[in-house]
């Protein structure tokens, strides 16, 4: 079998998908699974294969002649949405069943599946107009998917956020394709590095895609989207849909010739997203919150990456290509992290009923699955080894180190993002602390804590699964090599070909002697914890007698000292109740990060448009006389202005 | 570059593990002992990390009620990470495993070894051990940033991303500026004064030991070797940092590199007793000019045009 028919066997099952999804949920889920199997399969074959897949027929769709292209870049994000597509689904038969959600879980199902066709759709158009198409459909399915809970006000409000910011992205988006066609001639896509004239088109495709990316400053639908989203959408939003918006502006950046500062201005962006967003993670209480900051967040870091890549395919430095691969490879990863931490989530909320991180604790006694699930999510995305973030993490390192011993101009870029990737990782590593430790250890700090339950195997199966695919890369990055080869090979722009670094499988084979060395220790520690005799007791508490759950330290506490530092930004808003008296009987403290460009740019500036456009239709009011008025005084001021000018 | 494998190269990097590994708990008794020194006491003997240890691994264990497996496998998962970080650093000549990017693997299983440690603190719901975590992983973020500077500055200056070949010749023209940000981030990573207080019983105060107030038995021996053989390793890199060990023949090379460590070590200890501890709120601010210092050591080393 070709990728074609598997192609095409992929979009017959999910176009079958819709048909039956809103009365048979289990022939749905089986079509869906088919569905991303098969593309699965086209992925692996042109990954591991090599070669394009092209379509070219005369049937006409949206007055252009249907064209598919389906080559490795393609391939590799498709394999992505395959993997999250069939992963979400499986886990919403239990998250969100019929019989709990009547009505929005049988059309949520059919949007999933418009939704997958749609994103698979982006990713082989090959002509301006049907990639347009793909990508309204895909943005309008997403809408659907997030406003699941339409009763509920803010997920209007988020759903709203989310549909306007969209629409901003797309309006650069016609611009963009207009305008290509109109110096082109044609709505065809595909490479046309030869026209350097089309280079300033790529400002458009970065405002355009860079709102579906979310990065910072753009981010703003980003964190209520994912926050009120049923978390097997937030886990699809934030691992595929927003990549969606990546594959736009590596597509099209490797495609069209590019400005000078482009690669700067990409990999300013990335390192501004990734130190802000993980700030912002850091201040929130929310649980789907924070982990959407930290899409904003591996967004940035992901776009690092892309961004050296862009500049060294200028000079044809060899080392771009590692920071390149290493981007690319973070598409996946976070993909695959991002995803097990919000079904992760997702079981918590579940199972307590609540986002809200100062009432969970103590879950992993009642979920220990989960917590487990978790954890590993955790290690991956702070990029420790031996998982997968280390491992894109580190070719990203490797292009900046290289360029800094090469000592061109990219130099003196690669040193600030090489110490803002390392804060940036230090950051994460101290959000997924404080998550882990807040969430799922200590003490229950409230009582839907306590009476917490372990989640059934169908929402268990799609995190042991995603979990299983972050070690896998960890452990044999190698074996997933060629991917990103190939995805860099076709991205564009000639260049030296560095290969594969020489040392990613020694840091494989490390990564397996690491891991297998940390379980075998764990266990001999925990036999030898049992052979000396083990006794439990409370825990030491400065000889306090009656300890409670709620004396833990809380997160807003855990990440104070950090906070602090990014207080400039965040601009949190507190309000305090202090104790008063001798025996005070009441004392509270609340705080609240605002999304600060969105409450303090973006808001006032639409306010400002409201007020002038207000204040301009007062003069639309119907009263006749008045438009009288209007009309005499315009030809007043036209005579005025011939007889100024003087009449010829 | 790629990794030796044959049977020479491992069981000389196998016997240079052992002896990390054997000779790190030495570290936190010479400073000990340089305190009492000044001090005017005798001190406990420089043997005495030791005894503690064995002691601690023939003892039971007492785990709070609340804890999860966690609370056993991050001490074990962040002494793996060190003695894997303690393979990945060459003492003298060439490491036990050496390749392009090893530098990186470094760092980031320092970062494991910290993440283990900050799971396990939590795991037991202390307020204490909570505190102790935050600040652990806040100051962290800054000691990352020094670190990775420098690194910087030995990849410039060496033109190499393999700890191996970075750390054979000296620093250059800014060694005593890298010495100088390396012995910070080694104060402030090794929880000594002025950052953190190895004594003090006062929990409010301290970093480190607020986190693992709560281990006990072999889970406690694991960290406690764990942190003298960070000790050790942050004292090697800074003695290989400066000089420039790697192009010495091999006797000279041990000696030289005894040496080093050794004057770290009593330098931590002099530190330490000439120093107080500073309060919280000043300890960014020092650990930012360890990243400065850094900073410089780096542009020196672009200046000084490499090799």
């Amino acid at each position: 079998m070709t990728p074609g028919i598997l192609l095409a066997v992929a979009g017959i099952c999910l176009v079958a998908g819709i048909a039956v999804a809103l009365r048979f949920a289990r022939a749905w889920l089986c079509l869906t699974l088919a569905g991303c199997a098969a593309a699965l399969g086209a992925c692996a074959w042109v990954l591991a294969g090599g070669g394009t897949w092209e379509l070219k027929t005369a049937f006409p769709v949206g007055g252009e002649a249907l064209r598919l292209q389906f080559d490795g870049l393609s391939a590799f994000f498709m394999a992505l949405i395959s993997v999250l597509g069939g992963a979400g689904a499986a886990y919403a038969r239990e998250y969100w069943p019929d019989s709990r959600h009547p009505h929005s879980a049988a059309t949520g199902r059919a949007w999933w599946s418009l939704m997958l066709l749609c994103m698979g759709a982006v990713l082989v158009a090959a002509n301006g107009l049907q990639f347009l198409v793909a990508w309204e459909l895909f943005t309008v399915s997403a809408y659907f998917l997030i406003t699941r809970e339409r009763q509920r006000r803010e997920v209007r409000a988020a759903g709203w956020l989310y549909l306007a910011a969209s629409h901003a992205g797309t309006l650069c988006l016609f611009g963009f394709f207009a305008l290509l066609a109109a110096r082109t001639g044609s709505w065809a896509l595909g490479p046309m590095r030869g026209q350097p004239e089309l280079a300033p088109l790529f400002w458009l495709v970065l405002a355009g895609f860079g709102v579906k990316a979310g990065f910072f400053p753009l981010h703003i639908w980003l964190p209520s989207a994912h926050a009120t989203a049923p978390s097997h959408v937030s886990a699809i939003l934030s691992g595929a849909a927003i990549k969606m918006g990546i594959y736009g502006i590596v597509r099209f950046g490797g495609w069209l010739p590019v400005p000078a500062a482009a690669g700067w201005t990409v990999a300013a962006v990335g390192a501004a997203s990734a130190v802000l967003g993980v700030a912002f993670a850091l201040a929130q209480h929310d649980l789907k919150r924070l982990l959407a900051y930290h899409s904003v967040e591996n967004i940035g870091i992901i776009l690092l990456g892309v961004g050296f890549g862009l500049v060294a395919a200028r000079t044809q430095a060899p080392w771009g290509q590692f920071a390149l691969a290493g981007g690319l490879l973070h598409i996946w990863n976070h993909g695959l992290f991002k995803a097990l931490l919000f079904l992760g989530a997702g079981s918590v909320l579940h199972a307590t009923g609540t986002r809200e991180m100062s009432r969970l604790g103590g879950l992993w006694q009642k979920m220990p699955w989960t917590a487990a699930c978790f954890g590993l999510g955790a290690a991956a995305i702070a990029g420790l080894p031996p998982l997968n973030g280390f491992v894109s993490e580190w070719l990203v390192y490797l292009g900046f180190f290289d360029a800094v011993s090469a000592r061109g101009t990219a130099a003196w870029a690669a040193i600030p993002g090489a110490v803002l990737l390392a804060v940036t990782g230090a950051l994460a590593l101290a959000c997924f602390v404080k998550v882990c430790g807040v969430v799922f250890l200590g003490l229950p700090r409230s009582a839907a804590a306590e009476r917490a339950h372990e989640n059934g195997r169908w929402m268990r199966a799609p995190m042991l699964a995603l979990g299983a695919a972050c070690v896998a890369i960890g452990l044999a990055p190698l074996f997933f090599w060629p991917a990103v080869a190939r995805a860099t090979e076709v991205w564009g722009p000639a260049r030296a070909d560095a290969g594969c670094p020489a040392s990613l499988g020694i840091l494989g084979a490390a990564n397996v002697a690491i891991a297998a060395v940390a379980l075998l220790g764990a266990a001999a520690l925990w036999r030898r914890v049992r052979r000396n005799g083990l006794r439990r007791a409370v825990t030491w508490d400065c000889g306090y007698a009656a300890p409670t759950a709620r004396m833990q330290y809380t997160a807003g506490s855990f990440a104070a000292t950090i906070t602090e530092w990014f207080e400039w930004i965040l601009c949190r808003e507190r309000t305090a109740r202090p104790p008063e008296g001798l025996f005070p009987r009441s004392a509270g403290r609340r705080e609240h990060t605002p999304e600060t460009v969105l409450d303090r740019m973006v808001r006032p500036a639409a306010a400002g448009v409201m007020a002038v456009s207000a204040a301009a239709r007062r003069l639309q009011h119907g009263r006749l006389q008045a438009y009288i008025l209007y009309v005499v005084l315009a030809l007043a001021a036209l005579g005025l202005l011939a007889a100024a000018g003087g009449v010829r | 570059m790629t990794a030796d494998l044959n049977l020479l190269a491992v069981m000389e990097g196998a016997s240079r593990l052992v002896a990390c590994l054997l000779l790190a708990p030495l570290l936190p008794g010479i400073i000990n002992k340089v305190k009492a020194w000044v001090a005017g006491r005798r001190g406990p003997p420089v043997a005495q990390l030791y005894y503690d240890l064995a002691r601690l691994w023939r003892k039971g264990v007492v785990l709070s009620t609340a804890v999860s497996p966690a609370h056993v496998a991050g001490p074990a998962v962040a002494w793996v990470a060190l003695v894997a970080a303690a393979v990945l650093l060459p003492a003298g000549s060439g490491a036990a495993l050496s390749f392009q990017g090893d530098a990186l693997l470094f760092i980031y299983l320092l970062a494991l070894a910290r993440f283990a440690t900050a799971i396990a603190a939590l795991d037991t719901g202390s307020a204490f051990e909570g505190m102790g975590a935050a600040r652990e992983v806040s100051y962290a973020v800054l000691a990352e940033a020094a670190l990775i500077t420098a690194l910087l500055a030995l990849a410039v200056h060496s033109g190499s991303v393999s700890l191996a070949s970075m750390l054979v010749p000296s620093a250059g023209a800014g060694s005593a500026l890298l010495a100088a940000g390396l012995f910070t981030v080694l104060l402030a990573e090794n929880c000594r004064v002025p950052f953190d207080d190895p004594n003090t019983h006062l929990e409010l105060t301290m970093i480190h030991e607020a986190m693992v107030l709560d281990h006990s038995g072999p889970p406690l021996a694991a960290i406690l070797h764990g942190a003298a053989l960070k000790l050790l390793l942050f004292s090697v890199l800074l003695t290989e940092a400066v000089l420039p060990i790697g192009k010495l023949e091999p006797l000279p090379a041990a000696a030289a590199l005894a040496g080093g460590v050794l004057a770290t070590a009593v330098g931590a200890g002099l530190v330490e007793s000439l120093l107080a501890r500073f309060a919280f709120r000043r300890v960014p601010l020092l650990l930012t000019t360890a990243f400065l210092l850094c900073l410089f050591a780096l542009l020196a080393a672009w200046k000084g045009g490499g090799l």
